[in-house]
């Protein structure tokens, strides 16, 4: 192997020792004060622990609300970009149209916007469309956010697909649809279901799009867990809820990304 | 139907019907054209043909005059600028070392290394705010930790401009470490091996070899974190000062508060435009590697 890093490994324990402060300790910090009923300025642990906090939370009715707004919402959002995005993945991963170069692209060019520009200029539109502080609004808004994601992952499951096993059961008579249903679908479900389950969780924490179209009328998790952060309301609300809420949004991404393989993102945006 | 396709080569696409194609991708390319690029002309429009008192519709750029003359917006255009340059550096700065370091080293400490670093991956962004407030604010746990070991004089970053540097970094890590690590991979070896057999020290090994295999991902990362950055609203609203503050809160208050949409429209608008140079840059990249894979 290559010498000159493997000598010492200093610049391991160099990096390892940042991201323990950069991106450890912070998390922790989350999980710390979810469990405090008590933590005094000098202290570096929480003086008294406990679970308190976790049923104040779950006593607040606005807390329930903006849940069910946001799996609503959230859910509506996965399905539409489904039926809307699957059979275009498909269409890119397997068939051959005029134009397809340059559709592929006008994807990508979604890309190359900077995002609250575009969310400002979406939501002068709704302004006079009626459309802002609406659920519709918001559904819209977080629909053309998934957009990218749900072609992109699902047409490189399509393509992954055997091509030999597909015409192999052309070959013994079965229809195109027969094909798809029998043989493809079944191949690029896990990475399609992936692709789902990753849809529903960045729904669920959009936050941007909610924020300006949605806000104040639709509110959503994200957006109840913002005005408790700003209006410093009992430190612990926030920290209950980010475990509550985040730990089986992890497990669900960590299970999507094991579908997936660790490079297909950044191949996806052009790496 | 099936004759035709077995005795197709077996490169050849399996269904070929033209119409079906184009029918497939409608749905989606309708709404990106309805609800993204229709607004975002509609609003580019609007800002240089504005309704006048009196009801009728005339060019102006009045509203671009009020901007660059307004040296608050200037200000806060300045401090985007100032934000994002400094954001970018440190990405670079972070994710290259991590980057090399796991394409030459193996092992434990790698793993754990590379796991942290592609965590915030994770994390939604109201929850990393959160933590960030809690561990760097005032009387967090980072100056507690810090003065167990006798370092005072902790400064929180919180609601300073480094706040949302901080934010965006810890944001935007997962990305920028992938793209490079991808990059990365593509660099034989032999050819560092090589190098040092004719005796290049560490430095000449990363500006010979390394920069060069990875101009591309680089390019991608620099374009792309800057569209990401520059127009980033959140972080810098939950975590930056609020006066001068960066567009994307800027523009926000402008819409919701100040309830000026055609002034929010037109710092829109020079937002495009300074983003279209990262904008173009991108695009132009991912079509040369497009046309690349075609050839092969």
């Amino acid at each position: 192997m290559i010498g000159f890093i493997k000598r010492l490994d200093w610049p391991g324990y160099v990096l390892a020792l940042f991201l323990i402060f950069f991106i450890l300790l912070p998390i922790v910090t989350v999980f710390l004060w979810a469990f405090t009923e008590q933590w005094f300025y000098p202290s570096v642990l929480p003086t008294k622990w406990g679970l308190r906090y976790w049923f104040k939370v779950l006593e607040r009715p606005d807390v329930w609300a903006a849940f069910f707004t946001s799996v609503q919402l959230s859910a509506i959002v996965t399905a539409l970009s489904a039926v809307i995005c699957l059979p275009a993945a498909y269409a890119f991963a397997r068939m051959e149209f005029p134009g397809k170069q340059f559709f592929m692209m006008s994807f990508l060019m979604g890309n190359a916007f900077p995002r609250f520009a575009l969310i400002i200029s979406i939501a002068v539109l709704f302004l006079t469309l009626n459309l802002v502080g609406t659920y519709l609004g918001v559904v819209i808004i977080q629909l053309l956010n998934t957009i990218l994601l749900m072609i992109w992952l699902p047409t490189a499951a399509f393509q992954a697909v055997s091509r030999n096993m597909e015409e192999a059961a052309m070959d013994v008579g079965a229809s195109p649809l027969r094909v798809f249903w029998h043989i493809t679908l079944p191949q690029a479900l896990p990475a399609i279901g992936a692709a789902l389950l990753m849809t529903f969780v960045w729904t669920f924490y959009e936050t941007e799009g909610a924020w300006l179209v949605g806000a104040p009328r639709v509110q959503t998790m994200p957006l109840l867990m913002m005005s408790m952060i700003n209006n410093q309301l009992v430190v612990q609300y926030g920290a209950v809820l980010s475990v509550a809420l985040w730990v089986p949004s992890l497990v669900a991404l960590l299970l999507a990304r094991r579908v997936m393989g660790s490079d297909s993102f950044a191949k996806g945006l052009g790496a | 139907m099936s004759d035709t396709l077995s005795t197709a080569p077996a490169s050849a696409p399996l269904v070929k019907w033209r119409p079906t194609g184009l029918l497939f991708i409608a749905a989606p390319i309708l709404l990106i054209a309805v609800f993204l690029f229709y607004p975002a002309l509609r609003s580019i429009w609007g800002t240089i043909y504005v309704r006048q008192p009196d009801g009728s519709y005339a060019f102006s750029i009045a509203s671009y005059l009020y901007f660059f003359s307004d040296s608050y917006s200037l200000t806060n255009l300045g401090r985007t600028f100032w934000t994002t340059i400094v954001t970018m550096v440190l990405l670079i700065a972070i994710n290259l070392p991590i980057a090399i370091y796991l394409r030459f080293k193996g092992g434990r400490l790698a793993v754990f290394i590379q796991v942290l670093a592609l965590f915030p991956m994770f994390v939604p962004g109201i929850v990393i705010v959160y933590a960030l407030i809690r561990y760097l604010g005032p009387n967090g746990l980072l100056q507690t930790l810090l003065e167990v070991v006798g370092i005072g004089g902790f400064q929180s970053p919180y609601l300073t401009p480094w706040g949302p540097v901080i934010g965006m970094v810890w944001d935007a890590m997962p990305f920028t470490l992938l793209v490079l690590t991808a990059g990365m991979s593509g660099i034989a070896t032999s050819a560092i091996e090589a190098a040092q057999d004719v005796g290049a020290g560490r430095l000449r090994i990363l500006f010979s070899i390394i920069l060069p295999q990875i101009k591309n991902s680089l390019l991608v990362v620099t374009s792309l974190n800057f569209l990401g950055l520059f127009g980033q609203a959140f972080m810098p609203f939950m975590l930056g000062p609020t006066s001068p503050e960066m567009m994307g809160p800027f523009m926000l208050r402008t819409f919701s508060t100040v309830r000026d949409p055609l002034q929010a429209a037109t710092q829109a608008t020079i937002v495009f435009a300074l983003c279209s140079v990262a904008g173009l840059a991108y695009v132009r990249s991912i079509a040369k590697r497009r046309a690349a894979e075609l050839v092969k």
